[in-house]
């Protein structure tokens, strides 16, 4: 992974961008999607993006987990240059750094719980022997370590998006990226979810990134970002 | 095709006429001086290449009693090798070889029709004849003979012919076993040249089954381009089943591919997982059908009481080994890069 040069205005933010820009062309013209976007995000905090269907919520978030490439702008995750790495250090860069959580919990079919949490940790060189420990600690954090050879398509909605933070936490990431987390939970399984990620930030070495339509989601987090056509605003 | 291949063949095709013994004989007429082979000569045929071996055959009529009865039979003297040479083995009791050869014994065996015209059965293994006022015990009955003339004849070992039988005996007719029929024509050409090294070639006949060998060939020749067509179509067949198999997992499993590599998979994991997908329904399909080679061949054993060489068959299990891995990386490539160069963010979104 290229290291950048030291970034000495980060100010101990993790999370640090600045001037993004994000641009489709249609064929005939330019759609600007993000605009402009500043943000940052320090370590042990819990930050929210809301606006409406097509503002651009999900495209920060894919950009922020290095899946999609800015038009232009700067990103820096600690100390690195997140948008210089090349295809295969990001991919490092996401395996060591980052932990998603999708709307959809976007679990492996076919599989077991203990499986979807192991995925991460083969493709970060876990050893085989250490595996099953730091997947019953992930399970343990959600209270799911007893579920951890059950199928996945057993489990209810709200255990199966548990599981999707467990996995996300597995590889002990510095930054957690969740789409509408508890888009699909009621509301008792929601508060769980949010009462996790509130502990996870809570150790002081972690943030989280929730895009939400949920204002209740969004009240527990310590800052709001409204984004608006492109715009993001605190 | 294989060598092993065509010489199994060959010995299968020998029960429809041997066409890859080539016949040499001096065509001994009264007005001439007689030829005959001489050991060195033998041994000089016996060095072409492509040759298997060599028999050396004298051949003359010979009145045989039975019961104060004479039985007017042809007789050939021959040596331990032409049993094997002409492809011909006992329906009763054992050939005689080597050492009734070299013992000069008397022995002799008898083909069916003269087993039959001389004691009205078959099971004649013990039964003595007497042959120019010697007795000789009859030690087998032959079987795999397609020449009626051979079938009823008796054969003795050519020594104790040379040493017994009244008159001068020669062995002025040769049978020449070729590895394959490829080789047929070849040792045909070099025959009297190898002849002419150790003594005249003079009134020296080869005969070849030309016509034989051309219908061999011909039937070869259709059968190595079914199998060169059934290899084609497996190839084909094979390879576009597994492509369409890849490509449907890589469809159905889009959101997947999405997922782990926002867990951080590289290009080349994903590249490495559908890869080994690809390899193992190959390679399935290559040990089922070793697995199912080798009880065709098990049952082919016990129904003909014939089996191809082992090694032939480690050959054949270690090209349908290679030729599976073929098939899987081949038709498994292109899946497999799709997938593996799959963008994450459509791939996340796939419905």
């Amino acid at each position: 992974m290229s290291k950048s040069s030291a970034n000495s205005n980060n100010n101990g933010h993790l999370v640090k961008i600045s001037g993004l820009t994000l641009t489709y062309n249609n064929g005939e013209e330019d759609i600007p999607v993000l605009r402009n976007v500043d943000m940052n995000v320090a370590p042990g905090e819990m930050v929210a993006v809301m606006g409406p269907s097509g503002s651009g919520k999900s495209s920060l978030l894919y950009i922020l987990g290095l899946l999609l490439s800015p038009t232009q702008g700067s990103y820096y995750l600690g100390q690195e240059n997140a948008l210089k790495l090349d295809r295969a250090s990001q991919s490092a860069f996401r395996r060591t750094r980052l932990g998603f959580v999708f709307q959809s919990c976007d679990l492996i079919d076919n599989s077991t719980v203990y499986e979807n949490l192991e995925f991460p940790l083969i493709y970060a060189g876990v050893e085989r022997h250490e595996r099953p420990e730091r997947i019953r600690r992930a399970l343990d954090k959600v209270n799911l370590a007893h579920r951890i050879y059950h199928r996945t398509n057993r489990l209810s909605g709200g255990e199966q998006q548990r599981v999707a933070v467990a996995r996300a936490l597995v590889n002990q990431p510095r930054l957690i990226l969740a789409d509408e987390p508890t888009g699909h939970l009621d509301r008792a399984n929601s508060q769980m979810i949010m009462d996790y990620f509130g502990e996870i930030v809570s150790g002081g070495q972690t943030a989280i990134i929730i895009v939400t339509h949920d204002s209740e989601v969004a009240a527990r987090c310590h800052r709001i970002y409204s984004l608006m056509d492109g715009v993001l605003q605190t | 095709m294989g060598r092993d291949f065509k010489t199994n063949l060959n010995n299968d095709l020998d029960l429809i006429g041997g066409v890859t013994v080539v016949k040499a004989y001096f065509d001994n007429q009264p007005e001439f001086l007689p030829q005959w082979f001489r050991p060195a000569t033998v041994e000089a045929l016996e060095q072409i290449k492509g040759v298997v071996r060599v028999s050396s055959v004298g051949n003359r009529g010979l009145k045989i009693m039975r019961h104060n009865k004479p039985h007017y039979i042809q007789m050939l003297a021959v040596d331990e090798a032409f049993w094997e040479v002409r492809s011909f083995w006992a329906i009763k009791g054992t050939l005689f070889g080597k050492e009734a050869i070299q013992g000069r014994k008397l022995v002799c065996v008898l083909g069916e029709t003269a087993a039959q015209k001389i004691f009205g059965t078959l099971d004649v293994v013990g039964q003595t004849l007497e042959i120019d006022l010697d007795v000789y015990r009859v030690v087998a009955v032959l079987g795999g003979i397609t020449v009626s003339a051979v079938n009823n004849a008796i054969f003795i070992p050519v020594t104790t012919a040379q040493d017994r039988l009244a008159g001068n005996l020669l062995v002025d007719l040769v049978y020449v076993r070729c590895e394959t029929w490829d080789d047929v024509g070849y040792v045909a050409s070099r025959i009297p040249k190898a002849v002419r090294t150790h003594q005249s070639a003079d009134r020296l006949q080869v005969d070849v089954a030309w016509e034989g060998l051309k219908r061999v060939r011909r039937v070869v020749w259709w059968s190595e381009f079914f199998i060169y067509i059934a290899l084609a179509a497996t190839l084909i067949l094979g390879g576009i089943g597994i492509w369409n198999v890849m490509m449907a997992a890589v469809r159905s499993r889009t959101r997947e591919i999405g997922l782990k590599k926002a867990m951080g998979a590289e290009d080349k994991d994903i590249l490495a997982q559908f890869l080994t997908e690809s390899l193992t329904v190959s390679l399935s399909a290559a040990v089922l059908g070793i697995i199912l080679g080798r009880a065709i061949i098990e049952l082919m054993g016990l129904l003909i009481g014939q089996r191809p060489q082992e090694d032939l068959f480690f050959l054949c299990m270690i090209l349908g080994i290679l030729f599976g891995v073929i098939l899987g990386v081949g038709a498994g490539l292109y899946p497999s890069l799709q997938a593996s160069r799959m963008e994450v963010v459509s791939a996340t979104r796939y419905e």
